[in-house]
């Protein structure tokens, strides 16, 4: 293990000169580093191109930093403050919840309570390592519990009821399965029985935990002399509407609730009702507390909300329709949103830097992170825009496909290339997880945030199950092209455009789109149909791009969320009735799905991918038209436009997209060019899968290509596609003098000029002798 | 190439033998619990019968229910017995008792004492002796015992942390034999034969070797069996036991955490000691008299053979080792000298076969039973082949099964594939294109399972990389490992050198 770490994050991710920052960073085994801020040029080491470039910007950043370990809290938790000061213990309590384990045994998990783990002190209701319900209590030296007499089963839900008698100094712990026809894994046929009920005296009476041991669900407070107080015995799995009570409930009283009655109101001390807060654009991360205090929960790294509760019936799929069947919250233990750190450097950025991709370089004896954000101009003078795909950024941070996905190798035909910094990363396996993961009780992970180191946006990062850069380091080819071809460019990232919509594309001439703009949000897409309307010009060379459906909370820039639903390429599969977005209220999973192919707006759509191998473009008929051919100037009839490149080898290949009328392409659509004779490891996409028959793949079938589309939009405006991810990777190659380049520079120039487009006079009926 | 064995199919499934409860959840389960500890009585479990998911509560540990009718037994056949027979039950009861305290000694607190004969013989004269020539009345015999069991025990303490365990043993039986000759030494202690005769006693004594004496005897030692039995029980599972398990296990650890194993040790010594004082004077009081015997080699080698047999650590086997040497030495006694040698039989057929005595068959029978069950299926079943009847019991998703037969028999399709040639079209393109042969091949190594899939390290700086194999774990947090030391010069290389081995894993399946 490497005896020297550093990592930082920091927020905000894109800013303005003037603008105020904040660095958090984390060193282990190091209590000083060089800090300097770059411009980053280039990425990829790959010899075949120009190699990492960046440009120092010395005297911008304190140089000699002083940094510490910073500890990060995994988990999903909620806290309640303020229940401490009507803590229960010095008498008779009830506490009831229905909850639904998803990953039960294995390690105790606490669900809920006051409950101080290094002092033995409080009382909690949890899972033990066996998977069995337990309440137990401690006095701050001995500890005594009552189990269930069966353990749970996963992924079921259930009514739990602890109660104490502080008179007759025993407790009762009450289990009753709501198995529904939808509700659960398993169905009613299943012949579990599978209530408890286990009443059994105590030795230990409930003594309340120390002032800084607040109520938690989900988790339990620990306490160590280097982190100091934290959360552990993480739950995995939901809860439902919770209460607690002063007094005992009878098991009357217990039955009523389990059956769905009413919380009763006579000795509440809280009655969380976690159907109550949602709105017709989602919900936060406050659990409602109608119980007289008000002791409302605070969940803490996104507890996932818009799940379907223990009473689901199955007929409503999102919480919108029926919010009383949406009280499932779910808790996962290695849900990580924010790493919470203390903010290392605060920062302006200065005046007059230039608008590009920077980093904060931190160097220090055996280690160096780049930590990088976004400059925008102050106020835009550029022609060109680079939107930069932070929401792609956010949706593959940290992912560990190469890792944990055993399909990922069939995905990509690659055996995963791993640095020594990837085998730190997987030791380290503390940065959270990204939305190609999968949670620890196998749910997927939705959430995903800048808020915390993510090494694969790390400039010289190669994705290790590919080999090759992803992401940004692959855009930076892009950045690397504009820069040394002498282009004047601004940065613009998606989540300004989220914030901004069509007034952060409006004052250029032309928006570059980078390699693989995948996530989008409703209000990007709207921005950029805008643009492209009202005379905008974008070139979207990219594959896969505005593919799924995502979202961010008002608010809460930081924090991307996807669910992924019933097609199209996914990492997993949101379960019945959770495809909502809780940030947005949006049905997620495809745009497609909704009636919004990306066909629709910048003429091509995903049609496949593959990562054995890229190919080249050819031109085909339309690209001699008049109209378009000025684009070709320089590039023979049949030359082949692409065969290198750093993505896999050529300028067509890792996720493609295709021209289709079916889809949505505008009809005055022209086929510029395209790319085929690509291998089976490049399948038609699952979306266009109605029934599935043999010969889906590259080499048979007909809709597996890459297409090059142009159109024109009113007001001088104009759109041209190229749908291939490795596109801007071919641009660096032979020092930016290759077809691929010289292409881009034909219509960057022509697009970056105001006024009518070259070849828009062709326009008349076509009289032909040949 | 030998035929493959054609693999038998054996019919599987078995009766339930094990008594179970089928409890209904809505009813209350009332845990009851030993008065002023949080321990429940019996270790009732509840689960689901994983063939019909009906409810279930089973007893998990059934030693309860084994003392139980063991000691029951005894208990209630004793009154029926012949005198003759009831002394032997007596006198295993006594035997019983010490061993078990013994046991604490050896087993839980780990010192290798051989004393414990020294030490009841000394607390009995000094019982004895205060009795008879003091005029101590009777009750207050198991004080004097006691008091001097705990004196002899502390004594006995003082080099057991300082000398080596065998070492240690060594001076005891030298402790037990001074004792022996010291006391045949002191006249005004024991003027006849060394012993001291007419001890007050709780028997009567117009009843001693009468009927009603003798069932006295038996119900008096029966109960300080059961006394020996819960002072193990209270030692070994509770506080001071946990702690000394744990410096068993690891003493630097349970260190570290706190745990003052030694002292830990030191008390179990003192308690037992004392308590093996009480037996002393109850021994005097019995037998209402005392005599040098107590000493004597021959009882020390009986009683080693009596652990031995039943197993070193654990009351049961104390008590199992007791029960069959008692009987070997008291009632076969018509079979004169041959009895030692058949204890002697007994002990080395013991050790021979078991590995802690006969109180730990069950478990090695069961280890046996595994061991034969992993022979028989590795040798019915191919490496990776088909699954029998026996292991589908064991597999619950069922699904896997499955795939394991498609595996195989895809693994026999794509072997035939397999071809120099193949190879050599990989080696040249090993990201393509292929032809449909080495995309089978390939994408079937792709598709399988994380743990041990292989990986490409590389290493060094940009330009002048260098590349080796590793194997992913498919955990998350664990890092994969190295395969092997070799170092390819280019990428290409070294995903052949990734195809090459999963070939080899391949063919050899």
């Amino acid at each position: 293990m490497a005896k020297h770490r550093i990592f930082g994050y920091c927020t905000p991710w894109s800013v303005k000169p003037g603008e105020a920052m904040r660095f958090m960073i984390s060193g282990e085994g190091v209590e000083e580093a060089d800090a300097m801020l770059v411009r980053l040029i280039h990425g990829d080491e790959n010899p075949d191109g120009p190699g990492f470039i960046e440009e120092e910007i010395p005297g911008a950043v304190t140089e000699r930093l002083h940094v510490r370990r910073q500890f990060t809290q995994k988990g999903a938790y909620a806290t309640v403050p303020g229940l401490e000061t009507h803590d229960v213990a010095d008498g008779s309590f009830t506490l009831a919840a229905f909850i639904c384990p998803t990953a039960p045994g294995k390690q105790r998990q606490t669900l809920l309570g006051r409950w101080d783990i290094s002092g033995s002190q409080g009382w909690a209701l949890g899972l033990n390592p066996e998977g069995h319900v337990e309440f137990w209590v401690g006095n701050g030296k001995d500890v005594d519990q009552v189990t269930a007499e069966v353990p749970v089963i996963p992924k079921t839900w259930y009514f739990v009821a602890a109660t104490w008698d502080a008179k007759t100094k025993r407790a009762r712990l009450i289990q009753l399965g709501r198995v529904g026809r939808y509700n659960g894994h398993l169905g009613p046929v299943v012949p579990y029985d599978y209530n408890s009920i286990t009443d059994a005296p105590l030795r230990v009476t409930p003594k309340a935990a120390v002032a800084e041991a607040p109520f938690l669900w989900a988790g339990a407070s620990d306490w160590n002399d280097r982190r100091g107080r934290f959360v552990s015995t993480l739950y995995n799995g939901k809860i439902d509407r919770t209460g607690l009570w002063n007094r005992v409930l009878d098991d009357d009283a217990l039955h009523a609730i389990a059956d769905g009655g009413a919380f009763p109101v006579d000795g509440a001390v809280a009655l969380w009702d976690t159907t109550l807060g949602y709105t017709d654009t989602g919900i936060g991360d406050t659990i409602v507390d109608t119980g007289p205090h008000a002791l409302h929960a605070e969940g803490v790294n996104r507890p996932v909300r818009g799940m379907t509760g223990w009473n689901w019936q199955g007929r409503d799929d999102c919480y919108r329709l029926n919010p009383g069947q949406y009280g499932g919250v779910h808790f996962h233990d290695d849900a990580m949103t924010d790493c919470r750190w203390e903010p290392t450097i605060e920062w302006t950025v200065p005046q007059g830097l230039k608008s590009g991709v920077y980093a904060l370089r931190l160097t220090t004896a055996g280690a160096e992170d780049h930590v990088p954000f976004f400059v925008r101009a102050v106020t835009p003078k550029a022609p060109i825009a680079v939107l930069m795909s932070t929401f792609t950024y956010l949706a593959y941070a940290n992912e560990h496909l190469a890792y944990e996905a055993p399909i990922a190798q069939a995905i990509t035909a690659h055996t995963p290339i791993l640095t020594t910094r990837d085998v730190e990363f997987v030791k380290l396996n503390e940065f959270g997880l990204s939305t190609y993961d999968h949670h620890s009780d196998g749910a997927g992970c939705c959430y995903s945030s800048h808020l915390r180191p993510i090494l694969n946006i790390r400039p010289r990062y190669r994705s290790s199950a590919m080999g090759m850069p992803w992401a940004l380091p692959a855009d930076l080819s892009l950045i690397w092209w504009l820069e040394s071809s002498g282009y004047d460019y601004e940065i613009l990232t998606d989540h300004d455009l989220h914030a901004e919509g069509v007034a952060a594309l409006k004052p250029y001439n032309v928006v570059l789109n980078c390699t693989h703009p995948e996530y989008y949000s409703e209000r990007m897409l709207d921005a950029t149909e805008e643009y492209l309307t009202s005379g905008g010009r974008v070139i979207y060379a990219g594959g896969n791009g505005y593919y799924w459906v995502s979202g961010l909370r008002e608010g809460e820039p930081e924090i991307m969320e996807v669910r992924k639903l019933d097609t199209g390429s996914r990492a997993w599969q949101a379960e019945a009735g959770e495809g909502y977005l809780a940030s947005t209220g949006e049905r997620s999973g495809l745009w497609r799905s909704r009636g919004r192919a990306p066909q629709k707006i910048v003429g091509i759509g995903f049609t496949a991918e593959g990562m054995d191998h890229s190919t080249h473009f050819e031109r085909m008929p339309d690209s001699f038209h008049k109209r378009v051919d000025w684009m070709f100037e320089g590039i023979g009839a049949e030359e082949k436009i692409g065969t290198a490149g750093l993505g896999l080898g050529g300028a067509a290949g890792i996720e493609i997209d295709r021209y289709d009328l079916s889809l949505g392409t505008p009809p005055h659509t022209m086929l510029l060019g395209m790319a085929d004779g690509f291998s089976d490891n490049y399948p038609l996409v699952s979306e266009e899968i109605t029934y599935a028959f043999p010969g889906r793949g590259g080499t048979q079938d007909p809709q597996v290509r890459a297409d090059i589309t142009y159109f024109s939009t009113r007001d001088n405006g104009a759109c041209l596609g190229i749908g291939s991810i490795a596109w801007s990777m071919a641009l660096p190659i032979n020092h930016g003098q290759n077809p691929v380049a010289r292409f881009m520079k034909n219509v960057v120039d022509a697009f970056a000029r105001p006024g009518p487009l070259p070849g828009g006079a062709f326009v008349g009926e076509e009289k032909l002798w040949r | 190439m030998t035929q493959p064995i054609a693999p038998v199919f054996h019919r599987v499934g078995n009766r339930r033998h094990e008594f179970t409860l089928a409890p209904d959840g809505n009813r209350d389960w009332h845990r009851g619990r030993v008065p002023g500890l949080s321990r429940h009585w019996l270790k009732w479990r509840g689960g689901y019968n994983p063939k019909t998911l009906q409810r279930e509560r089973r007893l998990a540990d059934k030693r309860p229910l084994w003392w139980l009718i063991g000691l029951g037994g005894l208990a209630c056949a004793a009154p029926m017995l012949p005198d003759t027979l009831l002394q032997v039950a007596v006198v295993f009861c006594v035997f019983a008792a010490i061993n078990v305290i013994w046991t604490l000694i050896i087993g839980a607190a780990g010192i290798l004492s051989l004393a414990t004969m020294a030490v009841v013989g000394l607390a009995g004269y000094a019982a004895a002796a205060a009795n008879v020539y003091l005029g101590v009345p009777w009750p207050l015999m198991f004080a004097v015992g006691a008091f001097v069991g705990l004196v002899v025990g502390g004594l006995l303490a003082l080099p057991s942390t300082r000398i080596d365990g065998l070492y240690y043993a060594l001076l005891t039986i030298g402790v037990a034999e001074i004792c022996r000759v010291s006391i045949s030494q002191i006249r005004a202690l024991a003027p006849q034969n060394s012993s001291i005769n007419n001890v007050g006693s709780f028997i009567p004594q117009d009843w001693y070797l009468q009927r009603p004496g003798l069932l006295l005897g038996f119900a008096t030692a029966f109960v300080l069996l059961l006394l020996a039995l819960l002072l193990f029980r209270v030692i070994n599972s509770e506080r001071l036991g946990l702690q000394l398990q744990a410096a068993r296990e690891d003493e630097d650890f349970s260190e570290a955490v706190g745990i003052d194993y030694r002292r830990a040790r030191l008390h179990v010594f003192l308690i037992s000691s004392a308590a093996l004082g009480f037996v002393g004077a109850y021994y005097a009081m019995l037998y209402r008299s005392i005599s040098l015997n107590v000493f004597s080699l021959d009882q020390l080698l009986l009683m080693f053979a009596m652990i031995v047999i039943g197993g070193m650590g654990r009351a049961e086997g104390a008590v199992i080792g007791t029960a069959i040497v008692v009987v070997i030495d008291r009632a076969l006694i018509d079979l004169g000298p041959l009895r030692i040698i058949l204890i002697a039989a007994v002990m080395i057929a013991v050790t021979l076969t078991t590995h802690h005595g006969l109180a730990d068959v069950r478990s090695q029978f069961r280890g046996w039973r595994h061991r034969i069950r992993s022979e028989r299926r590795a040798a019915s079943t191919r490496k990776g082949g088909e699954v029998m009847p026996e292991e589908a019991t064991e597999i619950a998703d069922k699904q896997l099964i499955a795939y394991r037969r498609f595996d195989r028999r895809l693994r026999d399709r794509l072997k035939e594939m397999v071809t120099p040639e193949l190879i050599e079209q990989h080696r040249s393109a090993p990201l393509g294109p292929h032809s449909d042969a080495l995309a089978r091949v390939l994408n079937y190594f792709r598709r399988g399972e994380m743990p041990d899939k292989y990986a490409i390290l590389q290493e060094g700086d940009a330009g002048a990389w260098r590349y080796s194999v590793m194997a992913l774990s498919g955990e998350p947090g664990k890092p994969p490992r190295v395969v092997d030391d070799r170092v390819y010069e280019t990428r290409d290389e070294a995903y052949h050198a990734v195809f090459l081995l999963r070939v080899n894993d391949l063919l050899e399946s």
